[in-house]
């Protein structure tokens, strides 16, 4: 397969993801029915699932498949927006080819894109991407978008406290995507009552991890009662029925035995030599005798309960209930190692060599009875948790299989999603410190960045489709003429085999000694540069005017004015990138845990804004494609989440007002309640960044014609058989 | 291993498939095939399998859906959330089903947007279930257990309501005295909290009269005629001692553990471990124990040995009876063949020997105690088994009752006077449904009359012989013509009685025709006390529900209906 083709191949296979994708994402998302080839039916809004559920056989659908999969794994949400935001991703890709061929056409040979094409590939590109993901990215969101950042944490004087009504906005935004609309109020209220019943306030991550690891057994499910009587109940329900239940109360103590109490014959790999008649009937007396003394040891430790992961024989039952002694058996070993987290007991091992017994560990319980549900019976333990983490159990029902199984799996995302939420998370970066910038005149600064931005951005994200005139091309090719100066820098950094120096002799020699500068990390003291930047800020002032003489007359129809504006606000940028060359360091910043954003596409906007932002004071090719493809990547997710809207909601509406409120430096409000993770949509990025560079770094799939075979499995099962 | 590693075939994706004309059209035959079964006068069905296998006629959901071979995903959760809910209320099963589908097909023609038509549908579940659990519920009567009636009237309706058991209204009236009598029986008489419920143990006679059924507390064991007779050659005392086996007693060597057990020559273990079932009969006999039973087989040896010193063994009970037993006697299963402590031992009141039909029976007598064995007697194979779920509906519904003492009016009147009562408040006080979530009046007006027409269609499909089908406008009561020659020219002189048997219609009433458009009326909410307290003749034509699985029904239905609507996409695997 041609690489060029692969690109193309990918969109359109990611075209059709998303064309399934779209319709369920979001709150006006709509249920996906899946069946199983046993016949079973699950209903899922979890693109995941319903990706899945597919079987794609195409080579780079199961790519995409595949790394969705990885980062719903790590993260639990983020599915439908990964496709979405990667086939806007692979839009952009092919736009930028297509241009390059229209400008051809038009005899522009020295275009950049051109070049991009021939030198670098897409090799160069997948490269770019990464060194974006590694590096811009961070340095971006920590530099900011930090500033906008709301936090579920209620920060008091001394320690943070977690906000009910912040997790209450973050949950429903996140049931929002992942549960019918008449039921993702109860299942989030669901979810918020079994964080802050489970959570004591030394609780941490352990918590998580616990419920992460334990999450099938913490919820019982019940098919054919209506949704709404799901409910949280205190205390661990076990899938099992007591093989004897004997009423206790007071001290109830609980033993744990993972294997069988009474003696049996012979062990494992042993021999057992009858003799004689009698020596039966004795070692068979023996063995009763045995079983009713350990029996009789457990009561006197006050042990009333038996939990067993085995299932004990009919003689160990009956001296159980002779003694009064409840059995639970045949636990699952994730039960029994649940129940050993939460009350920190280990199992007892038996002795064979003496009779007495050694029962070291017993922890006692609040309560142990039956549990009646839709005509089942269920062990109910008030276990008294030794952990941070206070037992409770969710209950889910619903009239099908299919429908729990989508709540409960919707629950399990949440978890995830808060369990990486509440972690911190390190940012690293090389800081470009401009201190030139930052000691001369940074008002002024701002302003020309922001006020060029404007129109910019118009372009990129509304009009470009629909408009493709000889004024725009001409911008291109004035934008592309003075990013060429530095386009040397780029190639060489990346070390591609071709290299046509083909800019103004003038600038070259700078920008060589500046970046060798740059490179190792010297702190730079340059005159003559702040000299031009002096010189910059003239120009910004003087096409500021301009610019925003212009801007008065924009209005969402007419784009030919929004085109000059444009044209006129790439001067400035011209100049300005002479001077952005700045000493670099090494940051390490992070992402506090409990960061929100309000949902709704702030975080995307946001991105976006700051993207375009930096592309324009960035002077690295490679970069500033790439800020800006992934700028107007980002903008397709609130596009589609704001499709069913209206007049004012409508996205043109939104997403002018954003840009304004971020002009003028007011806080961002956005028009749903609700909140989501940061960290996630961080994650989200870079996986989506991650599966776009395996997409453009395979150059062939090769067909194999062979039965798919497991090779450590295989290997395991063939040293068996020797 | 091969096989599983397969790769599987794509699965196969399509959109909006409520749009389709297929899926419209084997919804609609689904529909057909239920709404034909419901009600007293509904059509029987009968499941013929060319493989083979027993004929069944039925016109229970729960029998129906089970046999029905539903491919298509939609179909497919609208069954299983039925039968879901059978399994978990036993009653009520053809009512989700018939208000799902109608929902479905009505919803569909308003052109408005899922969302709000789910939004909606969701408001006026909740409107009605508070309604239906509201004190000026207009259709709902409070259960006391000092009034039997009602509750034989409840039983009756449901057995009524089935009528592939082939009963006769004398023999409706037999078995519905019968069921209650059993259910009654399963209460204890220290009323301590909670209450614990004992059991009814269905015991099957087929070939009998259904007259021959009857209830007797405690246990029948169904032994053969020869074992009997040795039985009763035992001299019998009062009270019993009687002891329970849980472990085989026929000598064999369960659980040599996992390595080897090597027995030398000359040992013979059969010999050991008769000695060791021969001791065990000996502590048995010298603990006085007049009854052994055993769960699984008793030695030939053994059994000798006890007959001949006037035990009576009786083995093969199986595991089902294991725990009414225990109850009846209060013995302690025992899983041990070494010595027994008397701690283990239990005692009936007495014994006797029964026979019913052909088939013979050792029916144990409890001091006191909560099992109670319903022989239940039909003519056929299949409607016997249709009568038998009956009856473990009829006692399921009864213990729903206990829950919540509540039953609903039946006969169609429920449904025709919660529509009334909807379509009332959406012109009247739209605000009482719509909550403040950006639903127009307009959308919930048509949304409305699509949900009443499906309660109303509902209540119609009762009516299955050409009737006409007429609602009062003061209650809001489901009331049916018998068609027929219309020579009379006074039809209301035909009506009689509303479908639940609460009003007739001697009142001035108005009236209107179920299908036809109707000004929206107030109907009289708050049941007049007189029509519960009823005297005992008038309080038999009753027609009644259980309110707790009508209510989930009702859930359940729009649920399930709902979701259906809200499917964007089909993804059927293939592989």
């Amino acid at each position: 397969m041609a690489v060029a083709g692969s690109v193309k191949m990918a969109l359109q296979v990611a075209e059709v993801l998303e064309a399934i994708v779209s319709r369920c994402v979001g709150p006006e998302g709509r249920q996906v029915l899946c069946t199983k080839p046993t016949g079973e039916v699950l209903l899922s809004r979890d693109g995941g699932r319903v990706l899945e559920a597919l079987h794609l056989d195409h080579p780079i659908a199961r790519i995409i498949v595949a790394c969705v999969s990885s980062h719903l794994r790590k993260t639990g949400d983020g599915a439908k927006t990964f496709i979405i935001f990667l086939c806007h991703l692979l839009r952009g890709l092919l736009a930028i080819t297509e241009k390059e061929k229209d400008s051809l056409t038009l005899e522009n040979i020295q275009t950049f894109e051109r070049r991009w094409k021939n030198c670098c590939q897409w090799k160069c590109i997948s490269q770019a991407l990464v060194t974006f993901q590694t590096q811009i990215l961070d340095y971006i969101i920590d530099e900011y978008l930090s500033r906008h950042f709301l936090s579920i944490f209620s920060s008091s004087a001394k320690e943070r406290t977690l906000c009910r009504s912040s997790l209450e906005l973050l949950l429903e935004a996140y049931f929002c995507g992942r549960v019918g609309r008449n039921n993702r109020k109860l299942i989030s209220q669901l979810m918020c009552d079994y964080f802050f019943k489970c959570m004591t306030s030394e609780s941490g991550m352990e918590v998580f991890e616990l419920v992460d690891n334990c999450f099938v057994e913490l919820n019982v499910s019940v098919t054919g009662l209506p949704v709404s009587d799901s409910r949280i109940i205190d205390g661990l329900v076990l899938h099992r029925d007591f093989s004897v239940y004997c009423p206790a109360d007071g001290d109830i103590r609980v033993a744990i035995v993972r294997e069988i109490i009474q003696p049996v014959f012979s062990t494992y790999r042993s021999e057992f030599v009858l003799n004689s008649e009698t020596q039966f009937q004795t070692s068979q007396i023996w063995i009763m005798e045995r079983t009713k003394s350990i029996m009789k040891h457990l009561l006197s430790q006050n042990v009333k309960l038996l939990l067993s992961s085995v299932k004990q024989p009919d003689l160990v039952i009956y001296y159980a209930r002779l003694s009064g002694i409840s059995v639970v058996d045949c636990l699952s070993s994730e039960e029994i190692s649940l129940i050993q987290r939460i009350i920190g007991l280990s199992p007892f091992v038996l002795s064979q060599a003496s009779l007495q017994c050694e029962i070291s560990d017993t922890a006692s319980v609040k309560f142990c009875k039956p549990f009646i549900l839709r005509s089942k019976t269920y062990v109910h333990l008030g276990l008294i948790s030794t952990c941070t983490f206070i037992p409770h159990c969710i209950i889910l029902c619903g009239p099908v299989q299919g429908l729990v199984e989508q709540h409960e799996n919707a629950l399990y995302g949440a978890f995830k999603m808060l369990q990486q939420l509440f972690k911190d998370f390190d940012l690293n970066y090389i800081k470009k410190a401009n201190n030139q910038n930052d000691t001369l005149s940074p008002p002024i600064y701002k302003n020309s960045g922001k006020n060029n931005q404007l129109p910019k951005s118009y372009t990129h994200s509304i009009q470009r489709p629909y408009q493709d005139t000889d004024i725009k091309n001409n911008d291109e090719l004035e934008e592309t003429q003075y990013l060429k100066v530095h386009s040397n820098l780029v190639v060489s950094n990346v070390e591609l085999e071709t290299y046509i120096p083909c800019s103004p002799p003038k600038m070259i020699p700078t920008d060589a000694v500046q970046t060798d500068e740059t490179w190792r990390c010297l702190p730079l003291e340059n005159n003559r540069v702040i000299d031009d930047y002096e010189l910059l800020i003239e120009s910004n002032s003087a096409s500021n005017s301009i610019t925003e003489n212009t801007r008065i007359e924009i209005s969402y129809e007419n784009f030919q004015v929004i085109d000059i504006a444009e044209k006129r606000s790439m001067l400035p940028v011209k100049y300005k990138s002479v001077d952005t060359y700045k000493s670099q360091s090494f940051c390490s910043s992070s992402i506090p845990a409990g960061c929100v954003l309000p949902v709704g596409g702030s975080f995307e906007i946001l991105l976006h804004y700051y993207l375009l932002n930096y592309a324009k004071k960035c002077q690295q090719l490679d970069e500033i494609i790439v800020s800006k493809l992934i700028a107007n990547a980002l903008l397709g997710i609130p596009k589609i989440l704001y499709k069913p809207k209206k007049g004012n909601h409508s996205f043109p509406q939104i997403y002018l007002r954003a840009l304004h409120t971020l002009q003028t430096n007011q806080p961002m409000v956005s028009s749903w309640a609700g909140l989501e993770s940061v960290i996630g949509k961080y994650y989200l990025l870079t996986s989506v960044l991650q599966c776009l560079t395996k997409i453009l770094t395979i150059d062939l799939v090769i067909n194999i014609k062979r039965q798919p075979q497991k090779n450590s499995d295989q290997d395991s099962e063939d040293e068996l058989q020797h | 291993m091969l096989s599983r590693l397969e790769a599987k075939k794509p699965s196969l994706c399509y959109s909006e498939p409520l749009t389709t004309e297929k899926v419209r059209a084997t919804l609609s035959v689904l529909k057909g095939i239920l709404t034909s079964c419901y009600g007293p006068s509904g059509r029987l069905k009968q499941l013929h399998n060319g493989m083979g296998g027993a004929v069944c006629t039925t016109s229970q959901s729960a029998v129906l859906l089970r046999n029905l071979s539903v491919t298509h995903p939609i179909l497919k959760i609208l069954t299983t959330s039925v039968q879901n809910h059978v399994s978990c209320f036993s009653d009520c099963g053809l009512f989700t089903a018939i208000l799902c589908c109608n929902l479905i097909e009505n919803v569909q023609k308003t052109d408005l947007t899922v969302t709000t038509t789910i939004k909606l549908n969701t408001h006026l579940l909740n409107f009605c279930t508070n309604y239906l659990r509201s004190e000026v519920c207009g259709c709902r009567i409070p259960v006391d257990f000092s009034n039997t009636p009602i509750l034989l009237c409840l039983v009756r309706s449901i057995l009524t309501s089935k009528p592939a058991c082939m009963l006769t209204r004398k023999e409706i009236d037999h078995i519905s005295v019968l069921i209650l009598r059993a259910f009654l029986l399963t209460i204890p008489e220290n009323t301590e909290d909670p209450i614990i419920l004992g059991k009814s143990i269905i015991v099957p006679l087929k070939g009998q009269r259904v007259t021959d059924s009857t209830v007797l507390p405690g246990v029948l064991i169904e032994v053969s005629e020869v074992q009997l007779m040795k039985i009763l050659l035992v001299r019998k005392s009062s009270p019993l001692k009687v002891v329970l086996f849980s472990t085989s007693l026929s000598g064999d060597f369960s659980d040599p553990g996992e390595g080897n057990v090597v027995v030398s020559d000359g040992v013979f273990l059969e010999n050991a471990v008769l000695d060791q079932l021969i001791n065990l009969g000996r502590q048995l006999v010298s603990d006085r124990v007049e009854l052994v039973l055993c769960q699984k087989v008793i030695h030939p040896s053994l059994k000798q040995f006890l007959t001949t010193h006037q035990v009576i063994a009786i083995d093969r009970v199986g595991v089902m009876l294991m725990e009414p037993l225990s109850k009846v006697t209060g013995a302690q299963p025992i899983g041990s063949l070494g010595s027994i402590s008397p701690g283990s031992y239990g005692s009936v009141k007495d014994w006797c020997s029964a026979k019913f039909g052909c088939k013979h029976f050792f029916h144990l007598i409890p001091n006191e105690a909560t099992v109670s064995s319903l022989l239940l007697c039909n003519r056929s194979d299949t409607a016997w088994d249709e009568l038998k779920l009956t009856c473990q509906t009829a006692l399921h519904v009864l213990q729903l009752i206990i829950k919540e003492p509540w039953v609903l009016l039946g006969g169609g009147c429920t449904e025709t006077h919660l529509a009334a009562y909807i379509r009332h408040k959406t012109y009247e006080e739209p605000g009482s449904i719509l909550q403040d979530d950006g639903c127009t009046q307009a959308e919930l007006q048509l949304i409305a009359e699509a949900f009443c027409s499906a309660l109303e269609s509902l209540a119609g499909s009762l009516e299955h012989d050409g009737g006409e089908i007429l609602i009062d406008m003061k209650y809001g009561h489901f009331w049916s013509i018998q068609a027929g020659p219309s020579s009379v020219v006074n039809w209301t002189d035909l009506l009689s009685r509303c479908g639940c048997g609460v009003y007739s219609s001697q009142e001035e009433l108005g009236w209107s025709f179920l299908r036809s458009t109707c000004h929206p009326f107030v109907p009289q909410t708050c049941l007049p006390h007189e029509s519960w307290e009823v005297s005992p003749q008038s309080a038999h034509s009753l027609t009644l529900d259980c309110l707790t699985a009508k209510l989930s029904g009702l859930q359940v239905a729009v649920e399930t209906a709902n979701l259906i609507l809200d499917l964007a996409y089909v993804i059927e695997d293939k592989s």
